[in-house]
C-alpha cells in the first residue's frame, strides 16, 4: 500500500456543516501560551488531523476546520493553551463517522 | 414533552443506550440527548465488545441482521521486531458457541443498531409517549440545584428529571463541571487511537484470514508497531473491511515524537511491517479516525462515580482495563449502563434519589466484574507499560524465533543457549527475569 499523507487520510473522513462558509471554533487555544511558556509545543506532533501546525520561525497556529473531535489537544496540553469543548451540532464543525 | 422526566441520560454510546434499554425495560420515562446526528456518529473505538452480556439486552441478537461485524472465533498476539513476527495464536471452535463472547463492531454502525432497539423498548413500554432519542442535541451544562441535579441545559432549553446518567465518554466535560473529575486530565494515564478502516472484496478478505462464515479474527501487536512509543497495534477483521491502528500513551508521545515524527507517521511504520502490509495488500483506506482512550490505570478514574442526582457510565468514569488478554472499554460501558439504570428504577421505587441511594450504584459495581478486574488487574497494567515490553522484550521473541525456526547446514545449538543468547543481545538475563516475575504476578 502507497504511504498516505495526513491530507489524504483526511480526505476519507465526513464532516458535518461544510457548508457553512464561518463555522463557530469549538477549540480556542491561546497560542501565545504555547509560544512564550512551552518548550515542547507537542500538540504540533500529537494531533491526529494536524491541526496544530509550525511556521518558519517556529510559532505555533491552529485551525479548528479539520478536527476529528479525538480529545488528545486537551490531555497533551499542559500549559493551559487548550480550551476544547465540542462542536455545536447546529453552527459548528465536527465529524460524522461511516464507520467510527 | 412532560415537565420532567425519572431519568436523563447524556450521551447516546453503548454506556448510555444500554441505560435506556434497561429503563424502557422498567417502565420508566427518560430522555436520552446525543450530539450526533445519530447514535454512533460522534463515537470510535478498536473495536471489539467483549463477553455475552449483550445477550441479555438483546436476547437471539445473532438470530436476526445485528450490527456487528463479526463474532471473534480466532485470537493471535504478535511481537514484532524489524524483519519478524512471532505470534501466540487461538483459534478454536468453542468460540462459536451463543452468545458470542467477542463482537467485532464498528461504532457508527453498532450504536446506531443499538438505539434502534431502545426505540423498540420505548415502544413496547408503559410510556410509548413520554421517553424519547433525541439526536444532534449538545448538552452544555448540568442543572443543579441546592447542590443537586435536577436536569440539563442546551441552549435555550432546559429539561428536567430526578437523576442525571452522564454517558458521555472519555471526553468528559461534564463529569468534569459537575466537580467529579478535575477540569485538568494529564497526559499520563490518557492514550490515543489512531486507526484506518481498510475494506477489501469480501472474498478477498476471508479467504486471507481464513474466516468462516461470520468468524472474525483479532490481532494485537507490540513491538515495531508503535517504534519506541509506550502503547501497541492491532487489527480486527469486519464483514468486508479491516480495522487498523495504534493505541499509544499520550505522556510518552509527548516525550518520544517530534516534527519529523507525529503520530499519523508510527500509523504508517507500523503498516510498513512486512508481515503487516501482507495482511493489507490491495485494500483501500475508506476512513480515518482518533479518538482518545483511557488506559486502564486506577488513577485516571473520577473521585466518584456518582453525587447528588447524578451517575457516571462507562469512558465518562474512564472504565477501561487493558490487562494484555483484552482491551475492555465496550463491555464495561455496557455493564455500568445496566447497573446505573438499574440503581435509577430502584430509587425511583424508593422515591429517593438522594446520594444516600445512588451510593448503590457504586456497590453494584464494585462487586461486578467490572471493578473487581480493574482493581485486580492493576499490576497487570502497569507490566504492559513497562519499557521492555514494547522495546526489548519484542526483539528477545523474535531473536530466538529466528535462532529456533531456522535450520542450516551447520551443527544446531539447544534451545535454551539459543534463548540466552537472544536475551543477551537485548537485554540481560536479570531484566528478562524481573519482568518474568512481574508478568507471572501480575497476569
Amino acid at each position: 500500500m502507497k504511504k498516505m499523507s495526513i491530507a489524504e487520510r483526511l480526505g476519507t473522513v465526513s464532516y458535518v456543516n461544510q457548508g457553512l462558509s464561518e463555522a463557530k471554533p469549538h477549540i480556542l487555544v491561546e497560542t501565545d501560551i504555547c509560544n512564550t511558556k512551552c518548550d515542547h509545543k507537542c500538540t504540533t506532533y500529537v494531533c491526529p488531523a494536524n491541526c496544530y501546525t509550525l511556521d518558519e520561525i517556529g510559532h505555533v497556529h491552529f485551525q479548528f476546520e479539520d478536527c476529528i473531535e479525538c480529545g488528545t489537544c486537551m490531555y497533551a496540553c499542559d500549559k493551559g493553551a487548550v480550551s476544547w469543548s465540542y462542536p455545536d451540532p447546529e453552527r459548528g464543525r465536527g465529524v460524522k463517522w461511516n464507520f467510527g | 414533552m412532560d415537565d420532567k422526566f425519572d431519568c436523563i441520560i447524556v450521551g447516546g454510546g453503548i454506556a448510555g443506550l444500554s441505560a435506556a434499554l434497561t429503563l424502557a425495560r422498567s417502565n420508566m420515562k427518560f430522555l436520552l440527548v446525543e450530539r450526533g446526528e445519530f447514535s454512533g456518529a460522534k463515537n470510535v473505538s478498536g473495536g471489539v465488545l467483549w463477553g455475552s452480556r449483550l445477550a441479555d439486552l438483546v436476547p437471539d441478537y445473532w438470530q436476526e441482521e445485528a450490527g456487528f461485524e463479526r463474532y471473534v472465533r480466532h485470537r493471535r498476539l504478535t511481537f514484532l521486531d524489524d524483519q519478524s513476527a512471532f505470534s501466540i495464536d487461538f483459534k478454536s471452535d468453542h468460540f462459536n458457541e451463543q452468545p458470542y463472547k467477542g463482537l467485532i463492531v464498528l461504532r457508527s454502525k453498532f450504536d446506531n443498531w443499538l438505539a434502534g432497539k431502545v426505540e423498540e423498548a420505548i415502544a413496547e413500554s408503559s410510556y410509548p409517549e413520554d421517553s424519547f432519542i433525541a439526536t444532534n442535541i449538545l448538552v452544555d451544562t448540568i442543572i443543579m440545584e441546592s447542590g443537586r441535579a435536577v436536569g440539563i441545559r442546551t441552549g435555550e432549553e432546559e429539561f428536567h428529571a430526578d437523576v442525571v446518567i452522564i454517558a458521555e465518554g472519555v471526553n468528559n466535560l461534564l463529569t468534569r463541571q459537575v466537580g467529579l473529575q478535575d477540569n485538568y486530565v494529564p497526559a499520563d494515564y490518557m492514550a490515543t487511537g489512531v486507526k484506518e478502516i481498510i475494506r477489501f472484496d469480501q472474498n478477498v478478505l476471508e479467504d486471507r484470514f481464513q474466516l468462516d462464515g461470520n468468524s472474525g479474527l483479532t490481532n494485537e501487536f507490540i513491538g515495531f508497531a508503535s517504534d519506541g512509543v509506550e502503547g501497541g497495534g492491532f487489527l480486527y477483521t469486519n464483514k468486508d473491511s479491516v480495522s487498523i491502528g495504534l493505541v499509544l500513551n499520550l505522556k510518552s508521545m509527548r516525550e518520544n515524537l517530534s516534527q519529523d515524527r507525529k503520530v499519523y507517521d508510527i500509523l504508517s511504520h507500523f503498516k510498513s511491517h512486512s508481515a503487516v502490509k501482507d495482511m493489507l495488500r490491495g485494500g483501500e483506506v475508506v476512513e480515518y479516525s482518533a479518538h482518545v482512550v483511557s488506559t486502564g490505570d486506577q488513577r485516571a478514574l473520577p473521585r466518584e462515580l456518582y453525587t447528588d442526582g447524578v451517575l457516571l457510565a462507562g469512558e465518562s468514569a474512564n472504565l477501561l482495563l487493558n490487562s494484555g488478554k483484552a482491551i475492555q472499554g465496550m463491555d464495561y460501558a455496557m455493564e455500568s449502563g445496566i447497573l446505573a439504570a438499574e440503581t435509577v428504577a430502584e430509587a425511583k421505587a424508593k422515591g429517593d434519589f438522594s446520594k444516600n441511594t445512588l451510593k448503590e450504584y457504586r456497590k453494584k459495581l464494585d462487586d461486578s466484574y467490572v471493578m473487581k478486574d480493574l482493581r485486580n488487574f492493576q499490576s497487570a497494567v502497569q507490566f504492559l507499560h513497562s519499557h521492555e515490553m514494547f522495546t526489548s522484550v519484542p526483539k528477545v521473541v523474535n531473536e530466538f524465533g529466528r535462532s529456533f525456526f531456522t535450520v542450516d547446514n551447520k551443527p544446531t545449538p539447544k534451545t535454551p543457549a539459543m534463548l540466552k543468547d537472544a536475551v543477551s543481545k537485548h537485554s540481560s538475563l536479570w531484566n528478562m527475569i524481573k519482568l518474568g516475575i512481574k508478568g507471572a504476578r501480575s497476569l
